[in-house]
């Protein structure tokens, strides 16, 4: 009665075993779930140089305490692995309402190693799994993969978790979707669940969700109830969703277009969240438990989907230079079903713009020029044609072609759609992030750009390093959490060690739960220098360090990298190189035994 | 008539509004200012022409609400001089009510 289900299944799916393990007490305690959860047992059971499309590489999906629990925006659940697209111990997460589901399943999460002779499906209900025949999906879309097996299951409580043709051919752009059209979207987790020839996994169930302290638990939920109904950053998610950014970044000067060439965006309003409102948007829809409610579901051309969201208007759009919404729109639909990180298909659709531009390749997609768009989309999740050349991201495209310099990425990873020359802070985020390039492990716009929770001058970089540290401390804690990181407009940190301690009844503190964030963040880390990364790639693309910005307020600036990355080591208690010092480990309790670690 | 020699130069900036401020008035408008005009006396003007815009810029005590976020050519006036920011002629003044997304 811990707001935890106390199960974990432990899947070996080229034994066919399956086992149900109690979960860990000191691993809730060090790792709050979630993220926590996968960061701890991957680094714990599995050697860093696996190969990612190896059967022995491990991918978990883990809820938090707070999912399910009836918690607003308790919703998340969240996919770990060794990250195919560039090895980082990597997590992605995805809201909807699958993570509820699992825990009605009867579980916290999945941890699933070995690869299945043949297509197979996950099926959890109230604390049993089966490991099922899924030839029957196989080839599908996500869409039909998850209308045919609510069809087949005759289960309207049941949830769908699965991956499209992008994750069976392998895309290392490839993730996992559920609930028709939440992702999780970033880092190729797509991929591992194909090469373990994983098709889905569904929950259904009524088991009880129980929280430790309900009288407390009351008195929380109202609190920040109204903590988030009264901030005026949640009510605009509400009414024009997260492309309300689309204006905001451009007007900042910091919105990238044409493969983060320039900033100057001719037509921001085309494709912004108020013009969405005015057009194509049928409802606003929310996950579980939510009352943000900033996802919208739209209508182009008689199909109605849930989406797009901000990075994948700004993907398909501005950064393509397509002013084309219904088209743009589309296109982030099509990657949905297809099982494709739409980030990551239109940073690679864009390089290949870029490379074509300037005559490095013949043949490609042109900017500005949205006609095949949709079938270069299709190309790259079935790995066909063109689009194959683009199936595992622009970093591996551009380097065949000799021009990585061209590869808007970090680690391999695509960047979303803020440009770093005009937000010092938010470009070490990117530089550091552990999961490559990436901007929700430590949404630096939040200050920078939005005033949240206080205004910090975007061109400044002194004292930015101890920002970045606590917000992505922060971000870690509530990713471990099963709460939605949107909360974080509304929330401090006092608010989730209240939540945290009315759900698990084991009374934690605002630095206590940095320091789980602190503890998943190098965890996360240590992977990574054991996978080989260095100082060194904690960078960016040298477009921003040596190519000033030409237009608006950011005009002539530059990403400045020293000496904020040196700070920021500093801030991490990390040597000069970025390591973490002896010290420091001891200080997480990292490095040493104590946790019991369940294996089948 | 005669011209009064101190009697402030006029001027025109432009003014876009975004989000729910579209309620209130056009997304994008010239407005004539005399010189030396600070962006909240912009502001207090924009508001006493459209009068829905006061409760999206200022709380009851009139303090320009959290989040709001006003540019001038792509600055945020918070690091500028803040409200006592001065509007120059050709100006391009962005008014944000608390937004954002991620």
């Amino acid at each position: 009665m811990d707001g935890y289900t106390n199960k974990i299944a432990w899947v070996d799916l080229g034994k066919g075993k399956i086992s149900i393990q109690e979960t860990d007490a000191e691993m809730k305690r060090q790792y709050i779930g979630g993220r926590g959860f996968g960061a701890h047992i991957i680094s714990s059971q599995m050697d860093p140089l696996t190969d990612p499309l190896d059967p022995e590489n491990i991918i978990t999906f883990m809820t938090g305490p707070t999912t399910g629990t009836g918690i607003p925006l308790g919703s998340r659940y969240e996919v770990c692995t060794k990250s195919p697209l560039n090895g980082t111990l990597m997590s992605a997460n995805s809201g909807g309402v699958f993570g509820w589901k699992m825990k009605k399943a009867g579980f916290d999460g999945v941890v699933i190693s070995g690869k299945a002779k043949k297509p197979t499906y996950l099926y959890l209900e109230n604390g049993n799994v089966e490991i099922r025949n899924a030839a029957d999906y196989w080839g599908k879309t996500t869409h039909e993969t998850t209308d045919a097996l609510m069809a087949d299951l005759d289960d309207p409580k049941a949830r769908v978790l699965c991956i499209g043709p992008a994750g069976e051919n392998l895309d290392l752009l490839a993730c996992v979707i559920n609930d028709r059209d939440r992702a999780a979207g970033r880092g190729g987790s797509g991929a591992v669940m194909g090469s373990k020839n994983l098709k889905a996994i569904v929950a259904t169930g009524d088991q009880q969700i129980k929280v430790a302290d309900p009288d407390r638990m009351d008195g929380v939920k109202e609190r920040i109830r109204t903590k988030i109904q009264e901030n005026g950053i949640c009510d605009a998610l509400h009414l024009y969703g997260t492309s309300v950014l689309v204006n905001i970044i451009h007007e900042n000067g910091i919105l990238p277009t044409r493969n983060f060439q320039s900033c100057d965006f001719p037509n921001p309003d085309d494709v912004s969240g108020e013009r969405m409102r005015d057009t194509i948007l049928k409802k606003e829809k929310g996950c579980y438990a939510c009352i943000v409610k900033c996802s919208r579901v739209c209508e182009v051309e008689g199909e109605t989907h849930e989406g797009p969201e901000y990075e994948g208007v700004w993907g398909f759009g501005p950064d393509l230079g397509i002013d084309d919404l219904p088209l743009i729109t589309q296109a982030n639909w099509l990657c949905n079903k297809l099982g494709l990180d739409n980030i990551g298909t239109a940073g690679s659709i864009a390089c290949a713009m870029e490379m074509r531009e300037k005559g490095y390749i013949s043949e490609g997609p042109t900017f500005g020029d949205g006609t095949g768009l949709l079938e270069l989309i299709n190309q790259i999740g079935h790995r066909e044609g063109f689009g194959a050349e683009l199936s595992d991201g622009s970093f591996r495209f551009a380097v065949k072609y000799g021009h990585p310099e061209l590869s808007m990425s970090v680690k391999m990873q695509d960047l979303p759609a803020y440009d770093p020359r005009g937000l010092q802070g938010h470009g070490l985020a990117y530089a550091t992030s552990v999961r490559g390039g990436d901007h929700v492990y430590g949404y630096l716009i939040s200050p920078e750009v939005l005033g949240s929770p206080e205004k910090l001058d975007p061109y400044e970089s002194t004292g930015k390093a101890l920002w970045v540290k606590v917000f992505q401390d922060l971000t870690a804690a509530i990713d471990a959490s099963g709460l939605c990181l949107f909360t974080s407009f509304a929330l401090n940190a006092d608010d989730y060690a209240d939540i945290m301690s009315a759900t698990t009844g084991t009374e934690i503190n605002a630095t206590e739960l940095l320091r789980v964030g602190e503890r998943i963040w190098n965890v996360q880390k240590l992977f990574n220098l054991a996978v080989g990364y260095t100082k060194d790639d904690d960078t960016l693309p040298d477009r921003f360090l040596t190519e000033p910005l030409q237009n608006g307020a950011p005009k002539g600036r530059v990403w400045e990298r020293q000496p904020m990355l040196d700070e920021y080591y500093a801030e991490r208690g990390w040597d000069n190189e970025g390591v973490p010092t002896p010290k420091k480990i001891r200080e997480l309790g990292l490095g040493e035994p104590g946790i019991m670690h369940a294996h089948t | 008539m005669q011209e009064d020699e101190n009697r402030a130069e006029k001027m025109k900036v432009t003014v876009k509004v975004f989000a729910t401020l579209r309620r209130f008035m056009e997304k994008e408008s010239q407005v004539t200012i005399e010189s030396g005009t600070t962006a909240g006396e912009l502001l207090l003007m924009l508001t006493k022409e459209h009068p829905g815009l006061n409760n999206e810029l200022f709380d009851e005590t009139g303090v320009l609400r959290e989040y709001v976020n006003i540019l001038k050519n792509g600055r945020n006036i918070h690091f500028l001089n803040k409200l006592e920011t001065i509007i120059e002629e050709n100006d391009l003044i962005a008014i944000f009510p608390p937004s954002g997304g991620g």
